[in-house]
């Protein structure tokens, strides 16, 4: 579209007409922090003074039926709509890399309903996930979903990337916590999934958009399930000789028992990061376990898990490390506690049954260190999401002096999530745990599904004809 | 541009997503734009050439109340009020802030006052305290000056009143950033009060007292008497037997903890104490104390009464979640900006007024 054309303008006018002049912006101070989110490419495109990109026209509706008006428009002039909630995805998911229309869905932030007898809430997505958690809290429940994010997600980012907390191992990620949703489709059309997530009605409508990542439609309402908040929370910490027996350890404790946290750190992680914040200082894999509910049930949890730890040769820290690392959870992520420009970082973060986590691990080790060795890379891995089937592998990458280039930067970095991402995927993973696709992996995505990729297209042809959504996001 | 150091925090706040949450302004006009880390990101493409400082950008920086509820919770010590400030500055150097502002700073400069108005006289001259009233109360809400003054003559303190109370250079501070002219202000009314030899100096607005206590002196124009906040006084009065309430029920209310009590002096027990005394049973809204949501503050009420108003109800959305029916507030910008919206079936109280009639 042109700037100053006609036509950008008329199309401008019906936007306003839609949501209100006042929430439809054109001015370049307003669109240029829609070029950054939390992509380490976007940063560094950012820091070495490149435009990132940027969205024609934003738009901030109020409500489903004025985002239902947006998609009309948008969907009859062919016009390129990127959702943007807390724009705190590492992906670059919500990177308005077509232009077009942005649509910042922060004004959509009511509570409707929170009844605490039946057990759910209900709130508009463009929420930021800590004020949804605030409104649960104030009657002593809680939705469980603590990331690192939950101060600048929004509900709709959490529910788009299906995303993970801390409590996960206990409580599930956002598809175990989402009751039901409220979606408008790419043609304007508002619809919303059964009232329930369980049942044998034809299939569930809510995996198609969950993890979507705005390519489909967009979530406007969701209900969560709550929990009251437990009678106790007890944290306890161990430290295994090497991340082999905490692998074996953690697998026999979540198939027996139910704990919040499990967070199993390798040895490069337990001496780096775990040693600068929580001040533990030795050598070996470092484990963090949380119980949390009835004391009857937690005292009954924690001598089997003290049974199990002491099986694999783990070292019983006790109380103090667990409580520091719950204390600091979210001070890892803030300014000169994580990872920041000029260094080069990344999350490979996947998933997998039991049998394959600890191949996956090595095998990306291994991929990473033995191919970009010249580069100093450093390679650092922790599992925090837990199942009875499975678990992820956290793992990342540091260069701390990478090219300085843009080009030659975006070049190595690519490289070597190709081939961590190549390594998961050889050895029964997946692209990626709980932060998304989005931008910087869609070019893996045929790779990850093969011929199954077809019946994710087929629904995006179905539902977006005009390819409006999100364009060149997760590989659709 | 803006300085080294306010860069440097800049830096550091364009990729950090973190207090966002607590933003008041973010929170009602769902802007990116109106987050801390937006503002940082614009000045340092600023600084790289890839933005102009225009009106727009200008603008940016001006929808922001300097709560201090991003620094407040941020573990780092980066501050997002301080490369904001600076960039205030910038703007009106070159003649870039919205009308609305200059409008405001012109009014100081004729008036000494943002308002553009005479301020009232209380014909106080006492010998035991004096009583900086400042702005906000003198013209907008005097009623909380004369209650307040009123109590202490009820507590048998003799108060003084300066006739021609300078401003402490606090509003100027937000408009502009702390500059010569903010400086200057701070001087002049420095030496008035030092003027006075009076050993004790209570501000009634918390947001002078701020800047007395925490910058004059870096500035060389410490204030010699001891500087105490109103609040902090009455409630030091009461429990003292100084001043007796007599008992009276009169329903549940909720403290409204303000910016700076809240997070420039972390001051919370004697507002409750005063709430307590006036005969409220407290209840409390969930984010209080220092993490207490901004209502806004009287200098951006007068230059975007639209935004003000609106972070205004949302501390009145605050409230109407508990079982208070009266928000209670001893500060006279809170109160301000509090009465532009008092939903149906609430009550705004100003605690001294309150205080008053159970004395």
């Amino acid at each position: 579209m042109q700037e100053k054309s006609l036509m950008f303008r008329m199309i401008c006018s019906e936007l306003e007409d839609a949501v209100g002049v006042e929430n439809v912006s054109t001015g370049k101070t307003e669109r240029a922090v829609y070029s950054v989110d939390y992509f380490w490419l976007s940063r560094k495109w950012q820091d070495a003074g490149e435009e990132g990109p940027m969205p024609e026209i934003i738009v901030r509706p109020g409500s489903t039926e004025e985002v239902s008006k947006v998609m009309k428009i948008a969907n009859y002039y062919k016009i390129p709509v990127t959702t943007w909630g807390g724009g705190s995805g590492s992906q670059g998911g919500a990177l308005p890399v077509a232009g077009g229309i942005l649509l910042d869905m922060k004004r959509m932030d009511k509570l409707i309903n929170l009844d605490v007898e039946a057990g759910h809430v209900t709130c508009e997505t463009g929420m930021i996930f800590a004020t949804l958690e605030d409104y649960v809290n104030e009657k002593g429940y809680s939705v469980m979903h603590l990331p690192s994010c939950m101060t600048c997600c929004t509900v709709g980012g959490a529910l788009a990337h299906n995303g993970i907390g801390i409590l996960s191992t206990k409580y599930g990620k956002m598809d175990d916590m989402c009751l039901s949703l409220e979606v408008v489709l790419p043609n304007g059309d508002i619809i919303n999934t059964l009232p329930v997530p369980k049942h044998s009605s034809g299939p569930n409508l809510i995996p198609f958009f969950l993890g979507s990542e705005g390519t489909l439609g967009i979530m406007t309402k969701c209900t969560f399930k709550i929990v009251k908040q437990p009678e106790v929370r007890i944290h306890h910490a161990f430290l295994f000789p090497d991340i082999h027996e905490g692998y074996q350890a953690c697998r026999e404790i979540v198939q027996a028992v139910k704990p919040s946290i499990v967070r199993l750190f390798d040895e490069a992680e337990t001496v780096s990061i775990i040693k600068k914040i929580i001040g533990f200082a030795k050598k070996g894999s470092f484990l963090n376990l949380t119980l949390e509910g009835y004391q009857k049930i937690v005292d009954a949890e924690l001598e089997i898990v003290l049974e199990i730890a002491k099986k694999y040769g783990a070292e019983d820290l006790g109380t103090e490390y667990g409580e520091k690392w719950f204390e600091n959870r979210i001070t890892f992520f803030y300014p000169d506690h994580i990872m920041d420009l000029p260094q080069m970082f990344g999350t490979l973060d996947t998933v997998a049954t039991h049998d394959n986590i600890e191949k996956i691990y090595r095998a990306m080790k291994s991929a990473v260190e033995d191919n970009f060795s010249q580069y100093g890379v450093r390679f650092i891995s922790h599992s925090s999401h837990w199942y009875d089937w499975g678990a992820m592998n956290y793992s990342r990458f540091i260069i701390d002096n990478p090219p300085a280039d843009s080009e030659e930067a975006l070049r190595v970095h690519n490289q070597i999530w190709n081939a961590g991402v190549r390594a998961a995927l050889a050895n029964g993973g997946v692209l990626n745990d709980h932060h998304g696709v989005g931008l910087k992996l869609s070019r893996l995505v045929k790779e990850q599904y093969g011929p199954a990729l077809q019946v994710l297209q087929a629904l995006k042809e179905k539902l977006d004809p005009n390819g409006i959504m999100n364009p060149y996001k997760m590989g659709l | 541009m803006v300085s080294q150091k306010a860069l440097q925090h800049a830096e550091k706040c364009r990729f950090c997503w973190m207090c966002r949450h607590l933003c008041p302004v973010q929170h009602q006009t769902g802007k990116e734009l109106n987050t801390p880390r937006a503002k940082g990101l614009l000045l340092s493409m600023l600084s790289k050439g890839t933005a102009e400082f225009d009106k727009d950008m200008a603008k940016a920086m001006y929808e922001c109340m300097l709560c201090d509820a991003c620094v407040n919770d941020c573990c780092t010590g980066y501050q997002p009020p301080l490369f904001i400030r600076e960039a205030r500055t910038e703007a009106v150097v070159n003649d870039l802030a919205p009308a609305a502002v200059m409008q405001c700073i012109e009014n100081i400069e004729n008036s000494g006052n943002i308002y553009g108005a005479e301020k009232p006289s209380f014909g106080q001259d006492g010998t035991d305290v004096l009583v900086y009233i400042g702005e906000v109360a003198a013209c907008k809400v005097p009623e909380m000056a004369k209650a307040y003054l009123r109590l202490l003559k009820k507590a048998g303190v003799s108060a003084k009143v300066l006739d021609c109370e300078p401003a402490s250079g606090m509003m100027l501070a937000d408009l502009m950033g702390y500059v010569q002219e903010v400086t200057d202000q701070a001087k002049s009314c420095a030496d008035a009060i030092n003027a006075t030899g009076l050993p004790t100096v209570v501000v009634l607005d918390s947001y002078d007292a701020e800047i007395m206590k925490q910058h004059y002196a870096e500035w060389g124009c410490e204030i010699k008497a001891e500087v105490v906040t109103a609040t902090a006084y009455v409630a030091k009065l009461l429990e003292d037997g100084k001043l007796t309430p007599k008992a009276e029920a009169k329903g549940a209310g909720a403290c409204h903890d303000d910016d700076r009590l809240a997070r420039s002096f972390h001051e919370f027990a004697p507002v409750r104490d005063i709430a307590k005394a006036a005969g409220y049973t407290l209840t409390e809204m969930f984010n209080k104390e220092r993490l207490a949501k901004s209502c806004g503050t009287a200098v951006a009420l007068s230059y975007m009464p639209g935004i003000t108003t609106k972070v205004a109800s949302g501390r009145w959305a605050d409230l109407c979640r508990t079982e208070a029916k009266a928000m209670l507030t001893a500060n006279p910008q809170a109160y301000l900006c509090l009465s532009q919206c008092v939903p149906e079936g609430m009550t705004l109280v100003d605690l001294y007024t309150a205080l008053n009639e159970v004395v």
